[in-house]
């Protein structure tokens, strides 16, 4: 097959990734190796991005064959869909890495950071890997790959045994989900013949629907794992606070959107649609998912571990685009199923963006002040006004708020499930038009949660002395920031500039799918209302003189300190108590002396927060697992004769087996 | 058609909506004097809905029928629970075990059930659908109402709703039940009332409150 | 020409807005036995507001000083949403009410963050009962709309009135009822009224919306207070266009305009009336209350929503 500079540019970006960056940083321990790693790196990326937006040009099928170099089929083609995907992990991972680069030098050592770099690198190629494969084999290899690298940059940071523990959680989970997508492989496997996509494909359509139903519903638990849906996002807030922030944000931004592929590629492309029940199923899980992901983000004081919930909550917002566009297909709208499946499609693409883009502000936090804990933060817009301004773009364009562009991606869900009324199935007519309530509810308290976040740790007084004397993010750092906020205000303020492709995108992904005219037009409005909003805004502002500096008032006491400042905690306590049920916080408190109850001498307040369904959902089944392994257990004698034993009988099984197959 | 044929058609087409009203407020109502007062008002609608369909269908006995509705739930009963709740002493607060949003939501999706429920029977009844759907959710209203207050005052009150509701499914389903049946219902439920208002002055003599959920003696 | 009215009544609601606050202002001082201030006297205080001068906490940022210009912003455009006497406005067949009750949220988001840059503990105060507030009224708010989008098959502000206007006014449909329901109490709870917030309160503890607004002062707190008046105004206007838009022009003709334009004013003095009644008739709710009190909104507005599938079919 002749190479055309498409398949180069792909053949590089693979090589890079895969090859000469890990060789050089095994190879040389110099800094300069490493600066030349990374601009290799970032090369790649810009390659990347070349090859998704020329193949999404020419629609190009296939790139590159290694099935010569593995046993298996392991081939690469990038479709339209493969190429918006590609296109957002190029898109995120160059920022990310320009970030990285000061980031690693101020917080690994010299040994760490070679580490670090290879496996970024590494961590790059097996999402690329996995967006761009075309057979099960090289899907699942990069799969699987993403898992074990991403692991090991988490315990590059150190491996405490509460750090080890947090990583099982995240390996337990990411290989029951990818059980979960091998067993959708094999269960398409005897009517596809191969492992092939295009050969998948075309079995989809003539399969027996007790197989489709257990392929979507395969599909949904082992990319639902990956994507932290409820109740499998359990690794989501242990993984999250605990890997570095460069890497938190490509795990957030880019990681759960493969998940989001994996979902789309077999929902949409290879099943053409789902069950009837299927969109009703994804809908209901990804409305859950919204709703308690945000709330558990907003009771959050740790920014790491806020921005991780908020992550699954995003997750939900974009499943309840996919469940709805199933609705549709289930009824043959076409129209309503591209509306939707656009809208969440633009949604993974937003929140790879502000999400890394939040997650990278929460690690030059930590490079200044050495803490992520909002209580112990406040006041950094002054003292760091370049990476603050950033933070707050991110801020407002996961809260949903015009003029960003989390806001263009939720209102096409939003006009997808009005779009719903229009359905004679009264059940889908009804529940859709329903929806609008709970994700208004997610997206009044995604706002609320960002206000506290960027309120409390960027604004008013500080609350620490790290904070006090917090220093301005290196250069490096507010690049990569700055290069992800102006995407997030340039889809914001431009929508068009994604929506007809994705239109187009959509089309060709589902046959016959398109988009209502008028919705389009809000790539024409949004920059209208911009125009509105801040022309009216310059208006206001020459009304106002220069600002004299005065002191807050403090109700007539000398001064005030910081501790006087509402703090993350009690901002969040009232939608805390409204929503009590679905905390069930566990509250100890202690006085003593204990014979007299108004004048104690020691208050001792205690708050644990153990999420109910944790209990309720999980318990069951590590206790199961557990008893399992002890009664097991009992196959390990010891004994190297019995050992043998085994052997032995294994080898007569199959010998018996092979015998009454025939 | 005149003013009153037009007034009538208004009433027949759109009573359900403010019996929805009427039963939505119902379930905010956090004290007993309103929620009576909101009885008394539900009652009035069905009185304005029995004298509309009287013009409409030219029965003489659904005006005696009107009366006597307006005669004893619009002011006869509504003036009995005041006295006796002024009598009783007791505090103005329904006691409900749920919240007002709670509550609301529960009524709504009562109604839901009650229009599934007349519209998968679609046209098996002759009774225009809004309207029998209204009755349904006023039964399932009252049944509510008596489940989650607490004070005996409004599981009287639940049951008097739970008739409203039965009383107009009747009248919708039968257009106009015979007089002396409707005459023997409201004698019953002048009845039951008594009988309640003698069961609540023990009950509050005897344990010193009218709190339903603190009677566990009754177990025995 | 279509414009020049679109831009008359954008103007029409944004320098009414103090006139509004003002005749409700005089209509409860009225209803509570006083005399009452003059119903001028907003415009008064507004300039004497932006003649003073404007004073920044030391601990704030830029933050501080661009939240009450892009507040003001953001409900400018809003205002650009609703159609007052013609059955058009400047983004009303463009826009539809999502992006209405988002840029509200933009808004809101905006002053809550100027609230906790001041570095005092109302401003925290404000910001995170404000926070609880919004986020639970925009339920029935969205949800109220989506019902009347429903049965309009219309997503646009202006698309809805007009199906509205051709509908007969007697004809009242138990989701439009439902509907009003809902949306009046989230105008209540959005505009900081009675039952949810007490507008006129200047003790620290009861302040929702007043809290956020303690360290401003001069044409900032100017900006605010006239951004919270054209909120007031134009949900007022938008609860008239949605429930009662009958005597909109919407030819071209002078006439017909003069005519809408006072039925308008009628219209909006007898919701005044009302919320003057409202506002001494009720008592400030806990602060506990509130969220029943949307709640409650909440469950009509999903009964609206429900009820669409009944009256459309």
């Amino acid at each position: 097959m002749p190479m055309g500079p498409i398949e180069m540019a792909f053949a590089y970006l693979l090589s890079v990734l895969g090859v000469f960056v890990p060789a050089i940083l095994i190879v040389s321990r110099g800094a300069r190796a490493r600066r030349l790693a990374i601009t290799l790196i970032l090369t790649a990326g810009v390659a990347g991005g070349l090859v998704a937006v020329s193949s999404f040009l020419w629609q190009t099928t296939s790139l590159l064959d290694l099935s010569w170099a593995t046993p298996f089929p392991f081939s690469f083609a990038v479709d339209r869909l493969s190429a918006f995907f590609l296109l957002l992990v190029c898109a995120v991972a160059v920022p990310v890495t320009i970030f990285a680069s000061p980031y690693f030098d101020l917080h690994y050592s010299e040994q760490q950071r070679r580490w670090t770099w290879a496996f970024f690198s590494l961590f790059l190629l097996s999402m690329i890997v996995v967006v761009t494969a075309s057979t099960g084999f090289a899907f699942l290899a990069g799969w699987e790959l993403m898992t074990l690298v991403s692991a090991a940059l988490i315990l590059i940071e150190g491996d405490s045994p509460e750090r080890r523990h947090n990583v099982f959680v995240y390996l337990l989970m990411m290989h029951v989900g990818a059980a979960a997508v091998a067993g959708c492989f094999f269960l398409f496997l005897p009517y596809s013949h191969s492992l092939d996509f295009g050969m998948i494909r075309a079995a989809g359509a003539a399969m027996p629907g007790g197989i489709r139903a257990a392929v979507f519903l395969s599909a949904f638990v082992g990319f639902g794992a990956k994507a932290g849906l409820i109740p499998l996002h359990l690794w989501l807030p242990r993984a999250h606070p605990i890997a570095p922030s460069p890497v938190s944000a490509l795990m957030s931004g880019i990681m759960l959107k493969t998940a989001v592929y994996g979902f789309v590629r077999f929902a949409f492309d290879f099943l053409g649609g789902g069950p009837w029940w299927s969109g009703y199923v994804v809908l209901v899980v990804a409305a859950f998912t919204g709703l308690l992901g945000i709330l558990y983000a907003i009771a959050e004081h740790d920014l790491k571990r806020l921005l991780a919930y908020s992550s699954v909550e995003n997750i939900g917002i974009v499943f309840l685009g996919l469940g709805t566009s199933l609705i549709f297909l289930a009824h043959h709208s076409l129209l309503g199923a591209g509306l939707a499946l656009v809208g969440a499609l633009l949604h993974a693409f937003n929140h790879a963006f502000f999400k890394s883009l939040l997650f990278l502000g929460a690690g030059a936090i930590s490079s200044s002040t050495h803490t992520v804990d909002l209580n112990e933060l406040g006041g950094l817009q002054r003292r760091m006004p370049v990476t603050g301004a950033a933070v707050l773009i991110g801020c407002c364009s996961i809260a949903g708020l015009p003029l960003f562009n989390g806001f263009v991606s939720e209102w096409l869900i939003f006009r997808s499930f009005l779009a719903g009324s229009s359905l004679v199935d009264a059940k889908a007519g009804i529940i859709l038009p329903l929806m609008v309530g709970i994700l208004a509810l997610i997206g009044g308290l995604a706002a609320a949660c960002f206000v506290k976040a960027f309120g409390v740790a960027f604004l008013g007084r500080p609350r620490s002395a790290e904070a006090e004397h917090a220093q301005e993010a290196p250069l490096g750092m507010r690049v990569g920031l700055w290069m992800l906020g102006a995407g997030c205000i340039c889809i914001g303020i431009l929508p068009g500039l994604l929506l007809r492709p994705l239109v187009s995108l959509v089309q060709v992904l589902v046959p016959g799918a398109g988009v209502p005219e008028e919705t389009l037009s809000i790539a024409y409005i949004i920059p209208w209302i911009a125009a509105i909003v801040l022309g009216t805004s310059a208006l206001a502002a020459l009304l106002r003189p220069r600002a004299r500096m005065a002191r807050t008032w403090a109700c007539g006491l000398p001064g005030l300190t910081s501790r006087m400042q509402y703090t993350s905690t009690v901002f969040s306590k009232p939608i805390r108590s409204v929503f009590a049920q679905v905390y069930r916080p566990d509250r100890k408190v202690e006085q003593l002396p204990t014979d007299q109850p108004y004048f104690p001498a020691s208050i001792a307040y205690q708050s644990v927060r153990t999420t109910s369904y944790e209990r309720v959902l999980y318990r069951p089944f590590v206790e199961l697992f557990i008893s399992l392994a002890h009664r097991l257990r009992r196959l390990q004698t010891g004994n190297i004769q019995i050992y043998l034993l085994y052997i032995f009988l294994a080898l007569v099984s199959l010998l018996t087996f092979l015998r009454f197959q025939r | 058609m005149g003013l009153v044929g037009i007034a009538t058609e208004k009433i027949l087409s759109s009573f359900s909506v403010f019996l929805f009203l009427t039963i939505i407020l119902l379930a905010v109502a956090r004290r007993i004097s309103t929620s009576v007062l909101l009885f008394s008002l539900q009652s009035a609608i069905i009185t304005a809905e029995v004298l509309a369909t009287g013009f409409q269908e030219k029965l003489a006995s659904a005006y005696l029928v009107g009366i006597l509705i307006f005669v004893i739930k619009v002011v006869a009963i509504p003036r009995a629970f005041f006295v006796l709740t002024k009598r009783l002493k007791t505090v103005h607060d329904v006691k409900a075990s749920t919240t007002p949003s709670q509550s609301v939501f529960v009524v709504a999706v009562m109604i839901y059930l009650s229009y599934a429920a007349v519209h998968s029977y679609g046209g098996a009844v002759r009774a225009p659908g809004d309207s029998l759907a209204a009755a349904i959710a006023l039964i399932l209203t009252g049944a509510f109402l008596m489940v989650s207050r607490k004070k005996a005052v409004m599981q009287v009150l639940g049951l008097l709703v739970m008739e409203n509701g039965i009383f107009l499914a009747a009248l919708l389903t039968t257009f106009g039940m015979p007089l002396v049946i409707e005459i023997g219902i409201f004698f019953d439920i002048l009845m039951g009332l008594l009988l309640m208002g003698i069961f609540m002055f023990r009950i509050s003599d005897t344990f010193e409150h009218l709190d339903v959920s603190k009677l566990r003696r009754l177990r025995g | 020409m279509k414009i020049m009215v679109d831009i008359l009544q954008l103007l029409l609601l944004i320098l009414g807005a103090p006139l509004v606050r003002g005749i409700i202002a005089r209509f409860k001082a009225r209803l509570q036995k006083r005399r009452g201030a003059s119903i001028w006297r907003p415009y008064v205080e507004l300039f004497k507001l932006l003649r003073k001068e404007d004073l920044t906490p030391p601990t704030s940022s830029a933050v501080f000083r661009l939240a009450p210009v892009l507040l003001f912003g953001c409900t400018v455009c809003v205002a650009a949403f609703i159609p007052v006497a013609h059955v058009s406005a400047l983004l009303g067949s463009r826009g539809d009410f999502f992006l209405l009750v988002y840029l509200l949220g933009l808004g809101r988001f905006s002053l809550s963050l100027g609230a906790l840059d001041g570095g005092s503990a109302f401003g925290g105060m404000g910001a995170s009962r404000e926070a609880l507030i919004s986020s639970l009224a925009e339920v029935p708010f969205l949800m109220g709309l989506v019902a009347l989008a429903i049965l309009s098959s219309r997503a646009d502000i202006t698309g809805m009135v007009a199906w509205t206007l051709h509908q007969n006014i007697f004809n009242i449909s138990t989701v439009h009822i439902l509907a009003f329901t809902s949306l009046a109490m989230v105008v209540l709870a959005e505009t900081g009224r009675m039952p949810v917030d007490n507008p006129t309160t200047h003790l620290e503890l009861t302040m929702i919306h007043e809290g956020m607004l303690l360290e401003y002062s001069g044409p900032s707190l100017a900006l605010i207070e006239w951004a919270s008046a054209i909120k007031l105004h134009a949900m007022l206007a938008l609860l008239i266009a949605l429930f009662g838009p009958w005597g909109m022009a919407a030819g071209g003709s002078g006439w017909g305009l003069a005519t809408a334009l006072l039925l308008y004013c009628a219209k909006v003095t007898v919701l005044m009336v009302l919320l003057s009644v409202i506002e001494s008739a009720a008592a400030k709710l806990r602060m506990y209350l509130v969220p029943d009190f949307l709640g409650v909104a909440s469950a009509v507005s999903a009964l609206a929503v429900i009820f669409t599938m009944w009256v459309k079919r």
